[in-house]
């Protein structure tokens, strides 16, 4: 649906995005994740045909947005980080403005979208007094109309409560699933993308450091949280198990294979109380930090 | 093409909706009621009076309504139109951007070069109807104030002394508005270049109004006399050449393609300027 060729942008002398190559198949959800400066704003910018790349090329369904700008973005939607209206107006004038700038709809296909969005009793009041989780509403529902078949949203639970967050995870996996949508995402909240994406591309420093399946960067190295009793004991019990390693947090890391059975017989044997163990899940977030902290990054951009 | 029009008309809603828009037109009604009490003093009018009959003309015939609202119609457009116009011109591309909608807009698939073209048209009906309800409003006002009559014009700088017989001054005044409106479209043309450029709105309006004071100021230098053609003050006067006995119609079309030249570089180079503009 998506693909990027070594794409690039520079603003004046500072490098933005590096040679960035990317595969969105159609019908999946994909997370493009990254820190503030990495770049996902401006791969957006980019696959909409709003920033000019100053290398490389986005295509979308094989179409050249650089060069078929128009043909490219028929059947796309986006919603930005802050999705900007004409606050004066309602949200209903506001669908009906940005609408017709792609062709004229008809009313029920409106109220459809804005059923959508969860926006009819409030569609017809002015934006400025919408609060930010409605904003992203009637952005979710301008994204939607005319009926697209990619949908980019950048940061869409951004400024959203708990509920707001939920509500925004459900409306992207219900575009997905019920609607067979392709979805390009970025976000912060890294829970968030984990629960809905189906792969990531994680941006540093304006390169690519990782794409794929997240549950990929795991590994087969097993993890546990251990609390146990006398502790400096139980630790330097630990340190002279061959493979197994032992963080300041206190969890254990074991090698493939590696029967859990045989450390808690060690760890009892040797008059140690084992008050828990716990085997643990690595995180998106930790797996993120890891790689964006990571010694073994490329180095920054010139 | 209906699409178009479509567009064109959200466009326009887009300025009309804001109360900025009416509280300007409000404006413009508060001025022409001062320029009204000003020259309802006596010594405007005793000038008015003097200079009328020298000339062998009775007063009374030639201090109408119509020259009274020929007379607002100059000054509101000349202290107040070309600010009002520089401020909404400013504001037609820089603010959007600004505000995040053209990034909105331009998900969808369209031209940046169609939006440019709606903006730009929409600036120049702007124009139109600003001008517009400047001039029926003056002329409505004077009528009230006045009556019918003949219509009294005098524009030193443009050599112009015309004194116009009852029949024909409403109809002369009415064929002045829109020649105006053509002139105050560069003012709106020039808004729109900077409102292209990487600027602020208010950056935008501000680069305009410099332009046009500069120019102005460039203008009246005798010293610049031969440049004079080159000044875009020069032909923003030409709508005033339709009050003259016989106008000199080779000048003025000469001064509105010099106008129209200007408002269309000013859509070209503003289109291509922000054709090349990245959006975030």
């Amino acid at each position: 649906m998506i693909r990027l060729e070594r794409i690039s942008k520079t603003f004046g002398s500072r490098p933005a995005l590096h040679e960035l190559s990317l595969e969105i198949p159609e019908g999946q959800i994909f997370g493009l994740l990254g820190h503030n400066g990495a770049g996902k704003s401006t791969t957006f910018g980019m696959i909409l045909g709003q920033v000019h790349p100053t290398g490389g090329a986005a295509y979308i369904r094989g179409i050249s947005v650089q060069q078929h700008r128009l043909r490219a973005l028929q059947g796309v939607g986006a919603i930005f980080e802050t999705p900007a209206f004409y606050d004066y107006l309602s949200g209903w004038t506001n669908l009906r403005i940005f609408t017709a700038y792609t062709r004229r709809l008809p009313d029920s296909e409106l109220l459809e979208a804005v059923r959508f969005a969860g926006l009819e009793r409030r569609i017809h009041d002015p934006v400025r007094v919408y609060s930010h989780g409605m904003r992203q509403r009637l952005a979710l529902a301008q994204a939607l109309l005319p009926r697209p078949d990619l949908v980019l949203l950048d940061e869409p639970a951004e400024g959203l409560d708990p509920e707001g967050i939920h509500e925004m995870r459900h409306l992207i996996l219900r575009l997905n699933r019920e609607h067979g949508m392709t979805v390009l995402l970025s976000s912060h909240l890294l829970s968030e993308v984990e629960q809905v994406c189906d792969r990531i591309a994680i941006l540093s420093q304006g390169r690519m450091i990782f794409e794929g399946k997240w549950t990929s960067l795991i590994g087969d190295a097993l993890r546990y949280r251990l609390d146990a009793d006398p502790w400096e004991k139980a630790a330097g019990l630990i340190a002279t198990l061959p493979g197994i390693a032992l963080a300041p947090d206190k969890i254990l890391t074991v090698p493939p294979g590696y029967d859990i059975a045989d450390l808690i017989a060690s760890l009892v044997q040797a008059g140690i109380k084992i008050r828990a163990l716990e085997p643990r899940k690595q995180s998106l977030e930790e797996i993120y930090l890891e790689l964006v902290g990571s010694p073994t990054l490329p180095d920054p951009l010139p | 093409m209906p699409l178009f029009l479509t567009q064109l008309r959200f466009e326009l809603l887009k300025m009309f909706a804001r109360k900025r828009t009416y509280i300007g037109f409000a404006a413009f009604l508060a001025m022409e009621t001062v320029i009204l009490f000003l020259l309802n003093l006596s010594k405007p009018k005793e000038h008015l009076r003097r200079l009328i009959e020298q000339n062998g003309y009775g007063f009374d015939d030639y201090y109408s309504g119509a020259t009274l609202a020929v007379l607002m119609l100059l000054w509101t457009t000349t202290l107040l139109g070309s600010l009002y116009l520089a401020l909404v011109a400013g504001d037609l591309m820089a603010k959007e951007i600004e505000d995040g909608t053209m990034r909105m807009l331009l998900c969808r698939p369209i031209s940046r070069i169609r939006v440019t073209l709606l903006k730009y048209l929409a600036a120049l009906l702007y124009t139109f109807i600003l001008i517009g309800f400047i001039g029926i409003t003056a002329l409505l006002a004077g009528l009230a104030y006045r009556g019918y009559g003949g219509l009294f014009v005098i524009a030193p700088e443009e050599q112009i002394f015309a004194l116009i017989p009852a029949g024909r001054a409403i109809w002369l005044y009415l064929a002045a508005i829109p020649l105006l409106a053509l002139s105050m479209a560069a003012i709106s043309s020039l808004g729109f270049l900077f409102s292209c450029c990487n600027m602020k709105p208010a950056a935008a309006s501000i680069v305009t109004l410099s332009v046009i004071f500069l120019d102005f100021i460039f203008h009246s230098i005798p010293y610049f006399e031969s440049l004079k053609p080159f000044f875009i003050t020069t032909h923003l006067a030409a709508w005033l050449h339709i009050f003259e006995a016989h106008p000199p119609w080779p000048r003025m079309i000469d001064d509105y393609c010099y106008l129209a030249g200007l408002d269309l570089t000013c859509l070209i180079l503003g289109s291509a300027i922000f054709l090349q503009r990245d959006l975030k």
